[in-house]
């Protein structure tokens, strides 16, 4: 892997910070309709008669904050160097990346047919996240489980 | 393929770290290439060859498996 697309290492400290914040703000908007008022955008009304379409007045942007903060805290895991790179490490990297991204998918395809309805919509969102965590997971998995060996 | 750093470092009384210091590399990669877990570069090969005093071919063994 490209050691030019890797943050300082200082980066995974950084992201873990911002993770934990992002992850409660997520729950509490995702499970109890939490917002911050002050986030809310006024657009123009539309009604349409005929049909009694209505669209939204306002936007509010407090989930938009929670999702870029919990992707943007990810990528910071997930792309901070570590303390020593060298040639294993960038080999383990590739490797949990791939590892990674099949996994995803094979969850993906499994609930693809074990969640039907608007459920899904829960698979989807958590999707976005799901390469990323299990790309981190793994690597620190494969680093740690060296370290601890004997010697 | 095998490896005969174990052994190397034993005769030569140093630690994974302090071989790892020496090459320029991680603990983790040393400990990976012991383990068999992890081919080594050619640069890092030579450089332990190097290190060890010895000849490439004496501490990386090619197996009939390879």
């Amino acid at each position: 892997m490209e050691s030019s697309l890797l943050l300082p290492h200082r980066y995974k400290r950084i992201g873990l910070l911002l993770l934990l914040p992002s992850l409660v703000l997520g729950i509490l908007v995702r499970f109890f309709d939490f917002t911050f008022s002050f986030l809310t955008l006024h657009i123009a009304k539309t009604t349409v008669n005929t049909n009694n379409l209505h669209l939204e007045d306002n936007i509010n942007l407090t989930d938009e904050l929670a999702l870029t903060g919990i992707i943007v805290a990810l990528l910071f895991i997930a792309f901070a160097r570590e303390k020593t790179e060298d040639e294993y490490i960038a080999h383990t990297r590739l490797a949990s990346l791939k590892w990674a991204v099949l996994i995803n998918y094979l969850l993906l395809l499994l609930a693809t047919w074990l969640v039907h309805g608007f459920a899904y919509i829960d698979v989807m969102m958590y999707n976005m996240l799901t390469v990323l965590i299990i790309f981190i997971v793994r690597f620190n998995y494969a680093l740690n489980s060296n370290k601890k060996s004997p010697e | 393929m095998k490896n005969t750093i174990r052994i190397e470092r034993a005769v030569h009384n140093i630690t994974q770290q302090e071989l790892a210091e020496k090459i320029g590399v991680s603990r983790q990669t040393i400990n990976a290439i012991e383990s068999n877990k992890y081919v080594p570069s050619t640069v890092l090969a030579l450089k332990m060859a190097r290190l060890f005093q010895k000849k490439v071919d004496d501490i990386f063994l090619l197996e009939d498996t390879d």
